[in-house]
């Protein structure tokens, strides 16, 4: 059977056009999506169902009993650490958010680990952004700041901005202008009409470089700029300046990097500037196929998009104290959840220490390296091959995702909703009749 | 020799990152790219093992060759052996410095360790079906 | 069966005509009822004022870019914290606090239907994710049309029955509930870093002008029976002298319905400037009243200021990109393809700033020149006038020559040249109240008729009891009395069941989406249009078998069905 207008559930360009053959309950064929996407239709190593480890091995449990201890190792911890949240869905991220605050832990996503800096840049100076339709209908202009699209984001460039067609845009491969501004000459750079190849941790001084000359202060530029000549900075000043729409796109090269949401800022504030002459629009490469969903509903409900701390009632939020691996590397939570990420691969090594120190529970598709430290692992269906749910494209808009496979595992939200439920029964959540 | 390591997402690694503990993840994830010219300063060649010793902890890994990389600096793959390299500290931003590492690479026997491995060293207990 | 008695009420309902009588209410199964048994519960409502459930026809607190302003202030979200509690969630925020925040003071206040004033079709999804986590009011969404393309081509080409089918696809696509133009033509040229000035002003490439949009959608809007008519955020927002394109775009309005205007224009005190720069701005209430006087086709809403820490935010881009010039602190923007756009500034209105009183004193000179409430609703634009939490505030403002009087000698001296606030000694009434802020919005929106805004038996049983006793409240004396009444309900009661007592939020509640589907025939079925899908498929970037909002957002729905005329 083949099903049109597939979402790919890889990254975060939420690619809404895949044709997908199921067969068998089987997905026998992907078409339209790139090298990661069509990957992950096809992976395999599913766990069948929770498992826990023991003297002797790893010991199948009953859903009811992983749910159960679940339960108790949430309502027993002091400072439960829950984290994780980019491959699932708004709904199951929703769930989450509220049992941190059902029993006072912390919550915090992949966010802090990627586009964190750039939310903290955002908080300072705000964002001027776009859908990514406005970049591909208008733009003749399009930079990609430290971050390798052809790598990380391969449809990037043929859905939304070089090789797409679009209504201002006769011809759009010739008319629009590709800018890359990286450390080494990534696969992306390869393909740009000019590449800005900067020092490593030069980016905040050549971005410095570029808002003095849109304001015309040409004088004040230096022969080079972090390895950048001052001929090239002028030049592209210059596109930047003229073009009919610019669309600015950076990524972790730019929010891992020394000075981290320093230079968010600065290229906010580069585009802000440049908005005085024409028109440009920001936006941050998301990475992981929702991990902009959840930065929006922890903020509908908590008021803040990550790093949420509820052990005093109401929502805290201080990135660096409240983010996951400031909270492992001081061994501060004593029980950790995790959904739909893997800590123990990304996380510094000394982070990934104290996850070995407490209970850990992972509620996730697959065999990771996080499951080595897992007291008890749910697996459960991967949202957008057979779960459905909502997700956040990078740019705020959102999808539904859909389910194309029936492989008998419930959605990560069904688990977490059990979970809720039971820690609100136990807690003697209800409504009261007002006297 | 000291270098300054960055890690970075590739499309090996992408592909990978859903079965972690497949040869296809360690191999992707494992190789620490380096100039020619610094190869050849370190007196290494293709395939070589190196001890890579960061501000949070050592591994050994593989070394390739990458001309485009700037003089004295290393590129890793975004994965458990990068993590194994990195410090904690975030300067209160909630982001450890994924992108500027100071490394020592020096020689060394073997090859990178399995993904497994480096997490028993941690204190995990690998999954066996 | 559940059954409710409410005693000793006493009743303002100016859609069935009763003002002031002390009556009992029963309900039952959440419905006003002729009569229930013996064994209905029992509230005594001793003599306090009791209204149809407040009805709030614009306010922006669900979707994209409401949940962006918070996201871009953390500062705002710790300006309003109250902890997990009860049934009650965590809530932030002050200006645009969290979904629960909104809910649960909203429902403090006695509100219990809210229309979030501004849509973006293609982020739908968002906003309906929203409304499901507002769970103690009824909510509609407004849809923007304001930089549609397809709506624009259909303008162009003078064919109000296709513009007309283009609005009745996307409204039933996306669950919307009416047609939200604002600043119509200056967000599509704000796709290019452009505005219009106003209603004659052409569109970049599509050439077309404001006044054309909005003619054609005011036709449009009728041919499709929709309950609401068309609601307008004029062009030309905030700018000194904008006044004359406020009423040159009052003219424009024809009078098509015999049950309710066919122009809703939102926050006209931003509207209602005069001068030609910020050094000489001066209130022109005057002549936008004396418009609205004459023109029972048009119903406004004041968009009152009140001094305070705020946030704007709009789907008008360009005017928030000048607003950021002007004040150089923090700015978002976000443009949505082939659509519209949005933006968001935080703003402090401060006594000092003499532009600022005099906006202040616009919305209130609004409100007292409208003769007739039916005509002039109270709203702030939730946040960008102020966060809805000032309303008790405006009630007494209204009710109350003294409070004015009391107000304008704490603002900037030379206030009184550029206003003539003080010099009006109208004070409102309770009925006129209950107009402005319950009764004139549901006939506005075209809701009573689906039992909303009035207490008549099959009224929906949306009730709000405020402690105070009119008979013994002089409000133009005791304007504190009412403001404090106002802030805190005893008694909130949303669809039969008491959801807030004194402050406090007693149920979890689950919210409602009213939304308008209007059947078009076949001919007219846009998902079936060969040009319309083909340039979908070509210029958006989601699939138009993905575009539709689906029903697993709407948890509980409340269409209401009309049949278009094409």
């Amino acid at each position: 059977m083949l099903l049109k207008d597939v979402v790919c559930p890889y990254c975060a360009c939420l690619c809404d056009d895949l044709d997908v053959t199921v067969e068998g309950n089987r997905v026998t064929g992907v078409d339209n999506a790139c090298d990661l996407g069509a990957h992950k239709f096809q992976a395999g190593n599913r766990l069948p169902g929770p498992v826990r480890p023991t003297e002797k091995g790893w010991d199948r449990v009953s859903r009811e009993e992983a749910i159960g201890f679940t339960v108790d190792m949430l309502l027993s911890a002091d400072r439960p650490l829950i984290y994780g949240w980019s491959t699932t869905s708004v709904e199951a991220q929703s769930l989450g958010i509220h049992i941190a605050e059902e029993i006072g832990g912390v919550v915090d996503a992949t966010t802090s680990v990627c586009h964190g800096p750039s939310i903290l840049a955002i908080q300072e100076v705000g964002h001027p952004g776009c859908t990514l339709g406005q970049v591909k209908n208008r733009a003749d202009v399009v930079i990609y700041w430290g971050c390798n699209p052809i790598e990380a984001h391969p449809r990037h460039l043929s859905r939304y901005t070089m090789y797409s067609d679009g209504f201002f845009l006769e011809n759009a491969f010739k008319e629009r202008t590709l800018i890359v501004a990286d450390i080494r000459p990534t696969e992306s750079a390869n393909v740009a009409d000019e590449f800005v190849h900067l020092k490593r941790g030069g980016d905040y001084a050549v971005l410095s470089a570029l808002r003095a000359i849109v304001r015309g202060k040409t004088g004040s530029i230096p022969s080079h700029v972090a390895g950048v000549s001052r001929a090239q900075l002028l030049r592209i000043g210059e596109v930047c300046k003229n073009a009919k729409y610019g669309a600015f796109f950076f990524g972790m090269g730019l929010t891992q990097t020394v000075g981290k949401y320093k230079n968010i800022r600065n290229a906010i504030e580069l585009v802000d500037e440049l908005n005085r002459h024409t028109k440009w629009t920001l936006t941050p490469m998301r990475g992981h196929f929702n991990v902009y969903g959840f930065n929006e509903v922890c903020t509908w409900v908590t008021g803040y998009p990550y790093a949420v701390d509820f052990s005093r009632g109401m929502a805290f939020y201080n990135p660096g104290e409240t983010t996951a691996v400031d909270i492992l590397a001081r061994k501060e939570c004593d029980a950790c959840l995790v959904v739909a990420s893997d800590p123990a691969a990304h996380f510094p090594r000394a982070a990934v220490e104290h996850l070995a120190e407490i209970p850990v529970v992972q509620i996730d598709p697959v065999v990771n390296a996080t499951t080595a430290f897992c007291d008890l692992q749910i697996p459960v269906a991967v949202t957008g091959i057979d779960a459905e749910g909502t997700a956040y494209r990078m740019d705020g808009v959102p999808i539904r995702a859909k389910k194309i496979l029936d492989l008998g595992y419930p959605a990560d939200s069904e688990i977490l909703r059990e979970v809720y439920q039971q820690i609100r029964d136990r807690k003697k959540v209800r409504e009261v009749k007002p006297v | 020799m000291r270098f300054m390591l960055f890690s970075g997402r590739t499309i090996r690694q992408g592909n990978a990152v859903e079965s972690k503990l497949s040869p296809e993840y360690r191999d992707a994830t494992s190789v620490l790219s380096m100039t020619p010219f610094d190869m050849m300063e370190a007196g290494l060649d293709e395939g070589d093992a190196v001890l890579v010793s960061g501000p949070g902890g050592q591994v050994v890994l593989t070394v390739k060759a990458d001309e485009h990389l700037p003089a004295g600096h290393v590129f890793l793959p975004y994965g458990p052996y990068a993590n194994h390299l990195t410090p904690t500290e975030t300067h209160a931003t909630g982001m450890p410095d994924y992108k500027a590492i100071p490394v020592e690479v020096e020689p060394a026997e073997g090859k990178p360790v399995t993904v497994w491995e480096l997490m028993r060293d941690l204190g995990g207990v690998p999954h066996a079906p | 069966m559940t059954e409710l008695l409410l005693r000793n009420a006493c009743v303002i309902d100016p859609l069935n005509r009763v003002n002031g009588d002390v009556m009992d209410i029963a309900i039952r199964d959440g419905w006003i009822v002729e009569s229930v048994g013996n064994g209905a519960e029992v509230i005594d409502a001793r003599g306090f004022l009791t209204l149809p459930g407040g009805i709030d026809s614009h306010t922006h607190i669900c979707g994209t870019k409401v949940n962006f302003g918070r996201y871009m202030m953390p500062e705002d979200m710790r300006a309003g914290r109250t902890i997990r509690k009860g049934v009650m969630h965590a809530t932030s925020g002050y200006s645009v606090p969290t979904t629960y925040g909104n809910s649960y003071r909203y429902s403090a206040m006695g509100y219990t239907s809210i229309l979030e004033g501004a849509m973006a079709p293609l982020e739908a999804r968002h906003t309906h994710e929203e409304f499901s986590a507002t769970p103690l009011q009824d909510t509609m969404a407004n849809t923007l049309f304001d930089g549609n393309w397809p709506v624009m081509e259909a303008v162009k080409e003078k064919d109000v029955k296709r513009a007309a089918a283009i609005v009745a696809w996307t409204l039933a696509a996306v669950k919307g509930f009416a047609v939200k133009l604002t600043n119509p033509g200056g967000t599509e040229a704000w796709g290019w870093g452009k505005n219009v000035t106003c209603i004659r002003d052409p569109v970049p490439h599509f050439e077309v002008t404001p006044a054309e949009i909005i003619e054609t959608l005011i036709r449009a809007n009728e041919l499709l029976r929709l309950p609401h008519s068309v609601h307008l955020h004029c062009n030309n927002l905030g700018a000194p002298g904008n006044y004359q394109c406020t009423i040159g775009t009052f003219d424009l309005v024809p009078d098509l319905n015999k049950e309710r205007q066919s122009l809703y224009a939102t926050h006209v005190q931003f509207h209602a400037y005069g001068g030609t720069s910020w050094k000489d701005i001066n209130s022109k209430a005057e002549p936008v009243a004396y418009s609205v006087n004459r023109k029972p086709q048009i119903v406004i809403d004041m968009g009152q200021m009140m001094f305070g820490k705020t946030t704007t935010m709009t789907a008008d881009g360009p005017m928030e990109w000048n607003l950021y010039r002007l004040h150089h602190n923090k700015w978002s923007n976000h443009d949505v393809e082939l659509e519209t756009t949005s933006g968001i500034i935080p703003v402090y209105y401060s006594k000092k700033s003499l532009v600022n009183c005099v906006m202040w004193a616009i919305g209130l000179e609004l409100a007292l020149l409208v003769k007739d409430p039916w005509q002039c609703l109270l709203a702030t634009d939730n946040p960008n006038g102020a966060p809805f939490v000032r309303y008790p505030e405006i009630i007494g403002l209204l009710m109350s020559k003294r409070y004015r009087d009391e107000e304008f000698r704490t603002i900037h001296p030379d206030t009184g040249k550029r206003v003539i606030l003080d010099t009006l000694d109208r004070e409102l009434g309770w009925h006129d109240i209950a107009v402005m802020t319950r009764a004139g919005q549901a006939k506005a929106l075209g809701i009573a008729k689906i039992g909303k805004g009035h207490l008549g038996v099959g009224a929906e049983a949306d009730i709000a009891v405020y402690p105070i006793r009119i008979r013994d409240t002089d409000p133009s004396r005791d304007y504190a009395a009412v403001v404090s009444a106002f802030q805190r309900t005893a008694w909130t009661i949303k669809r039969g069941r008491v959801v807030c007592r004194d402050g406090d939020v007693v149920v979890e509640g689950t919210n409602r989406t009213i939304w308008a589907n209007s059947r078009v025939p076949e001919a007219f079925d846009m998902g079936r249009d060969p040009e319309f899908v083909k340039k979908f498929d070509r210029y958006y970037t989601v699939r138009m078998a993905n575009y539709p909002v689906q029903d697993a957002y709407i948890p509980r729905s409340g269409c209401i069905e009309s049949e278009a005329v094409l």
